[in-house]
């Protein structure tokens, strides 16, 4: 058994027209590997490579190159999606049928029988608070009812595996929370989320993993407390500082900026953090508090977005552990 | 099985959701309401004593005399009636399925069905096998219903009226996997509708080709006129032999190829149609 629940190797996709030698680049080399029970989101700005990503590992679309798997089957066998649940972007239930027609149709196609259907519709439909919509026609259905469908759709057969794409588009804010909370639960119980979502706030709120594509590639991938920790800069706060601690510490090789009652503080490395901490409390100095400087994720994003190759960090290579 | 029930269940849900099921029940009752009506039959001590076909009266030479079994008369009524409702038949199914394989391939749709653990030509082929369920139900009400009024107007019951369905479910079943391979390839109901339609209309034309062929001199245009009779389906021989087999009578001379190669050539038509939507729809990127 893979200890990993979905897991590419140097995935390759080019998009060609008939009759032309144009060839499009949406995949170019994305390797990414995530746990059982993970929580992992991928960022991405439009055509970053993030759809087509999803499709590769669903078999909607094939690879040019390199490969995917789900629960260590290969993506290209059917059953590797026995276990998965897919929320699309964009989706469009068939509108003639009720929101329990949509999940008896689609559970058996997942493989499970009517009566389990049953059994697990209305609860399902409850906790996403469409239970009393249950015999109306989805095309009756508001914007965010229907995305709550697809939820309920994608969790009917109790997926190992889910793949989510904005799944809360078109959701009002107090239902984004309770989407939120529910895909957390769901998430408790041992699922991994595969999250494709435009809303950094959600992927912050919700990943342990996160991944940044950028024209194809992995431009950065980590915890996201590990992505937006701003390198070597860190806030102290202390008292009974020595007069001439500017100086002193320039000369030890750190940068520091005085601002608002705190101190924020350059340094080489940990070691050298620590050798300044030491000095400064051998000084006499009392620390009252020692945190990293972090960027918020859309800082991060948009750097890494921004950034062409060539320079700063090379994509698909910055992969913070 | 649990797909194929699915698809099916689908398919007859969207179709009474749609208006589907109750204009092809409407449209079918009228036919069938209009032939209840338009044949009068006069039967005194199991003889025909006349008959009338929308209120004219029907004039033969053996009915003056009296002694027309209405057994025959009952298999010429048949025999016009079942290549009508070949036609109306093949008509409504084409219509009201040809639907079923572009709007499975909508964006937003198509990735619903596609992520769950069903290999991609069961999927296709549970789509067809519930549009010819629909189709084929139809087809029953119609000669059923049909078959019944003679049964009960004149109390003749003639099993090869009712058998002549099988015919024409057959004719349906190559023009919709026609359909779905043009679906497949289009993703448009409206060229799958035209293209049926067009096949059907150019193979009417095609069994002439005897006759075509002795009019032209290009020896490339004589090849491509057999190549496509041989090729396409044989909607014409159909209707003629549901025709014969109804009204009992030879067939045509025009077919004289026997009944043997007409269906063959058409069945390897319709099933060359889905294997190549199949591997077509195996292979397409969504």
């Amino acid at each position: 058994m893979s200890e990993f629940a979905i897991e590419t190797q140097e995935l390759r996709k080019t998009f060609t027209t008939p009759f032309s030698s144009r060839a499009v680049t949406a995949l170019d080399g994305v390797s990414l590997s995530v746990g059982r029970g993970e929580v992992f989101g991928l960022l991405g700005p439009n055509g970053a490579g993030k759809t087509t990503t999803v499709k590769i590992l669903l078999d909607l679309t094939r690879a040019t190159s390199g490969s995917a798997s789900i629960l260590g089957t290969p993506t290209s066998d059917p059953e590797s999606r026995r276990r998965v649940g897919y929320l699309p972007e964009g989706h469009r239930f068939p509108g003639y049928l009720t929101a329990r027609q949509t999940l008896s149709i689609f559970g058996r196609m997942s493989g499970i029988d009517k009566e389990m259907v049953e059994k697990r519709a209305m609860p399902l439909l409850e906790r996403l608070r469409i239970a009393e919509w249950a015999d109306i026609r989805v095309k009756k259905f508001s914007k965010g009812m229907v995305q709550r469908l697809g939820i309920a759709c994608s969790l009917i057969h109790e997926p190992e595996v889910l793949f989510l794409d904005e799944p809360t588009d078109g959701v009002d804010p107090v239902g984004r929370r309770e989407i939120r909370d529910l895909l957390k639960e769901e998430a408790a119980k041992g699922r991994t989320i595969f999250l494709n979502s435009h809303l950094l706030s959600e992927i912050e709120l919700m990943c342990d993993r996160t991944a940044i594509l950028r024209k194809g590639t992995i431009a950065a991938m980590g915890r996201i407390d590990e992505l937006t920790r701003r390198g070597t800069t860190y806030k102290i706060k202390a008292t009974g500082t020595p007069d001439n601690l500017v100086e002193a510490l320039t000369a030890a090789g750190a940068s520091i900026e005085k601002m608002n009652g705190h101190m924020v503080l350059n340094v080489r490395d940990v070691e050298h953090l620590n050798e300044l901490i030491d000095s400064l409390r051998a000084s006499g100095a009392m620390l009252h508090e020692l945190t990293p400087v972090r960027s918020s994720l859309e800082d991060v994003f948009v750097d890494l977005v921004r950034a062409t190759d060539g320079e700063g960090t090379p994509a698909s290579t910055r992969e913070v552990n | 099985m649990r797909v194929l029930v699915a698809n099916i269940e689908e398919v007859f849900r969207e179709a009474a959701a749609r208006w589907t099921l109750m204009a092809y029940f409407i449209l079918s009752s009228l036919f069938i309401i209009v032939f209840a009506s338009a044949v009068n039959l006069d039967i005194v001590d199991g003889a025909l004593a006349g008959a009338k076909l929308f209120g004219q009266s029907v004039q033969s030479r053996d009915m003056a005399t009296g002694t027309v079994r209405i057994e025959d008369l009952v298999s010429g009524f048949e025999g016009v009636f079942a290549p009508i409702l070949f036609v109306v038949g093949i008509f409504l199914a084409i219509f009201s399925t040809a639907h079923l394989v572009p709007r499975l391939q909508e964006k937003g749709t198509i990735d619903l069905y596609l992520s769950r653990p069903v290999p991609r030509i069961p999927l296709l082929l549970s789509r067809y096998v519930a549009g010819m369920t629909l189709a084929s139900l139809n087809v029953l009400y119609l000669v059923g219903s049909i078959w019944l009024i003679v049964v009960w107007k004149t109390e003749v019951v003639h099993f090869r009226f009712l058998l002549s369905g099988g015919i024409i479910i057959f004719a349906i079943a190559t023009l919709l996997a026609l359909a779905f391979l043009i679906g497949v390839v289009t993703s448009s109901t409206a060229v799958s509708i035209m293209g049926s339609y067009g096949i059907f209309f150019l193979t009417m034309i095609l069994a002439a080709h005897k006759q075509i062929e002795a009019a032209l001199t290009n020896p490339i245009w004589i090849w491509m006129v057999k190549t496509l009779y041989w090729s396409l389906p044989k909607t014409f021989e159909l209707q003629m032999m549901v025709y014969s087999f109804v009204a009992q009578k030879e067939l045509p001379e025009q077919i004289n190829n026997g009944v043997g190669l007409p269906i063959a050539t058409t069945a390897a038509f319709a099933i060359g149609c889905l294997a190549l939507a199949s591997w077509l729809f195996k292979k397409k990127e969504f």
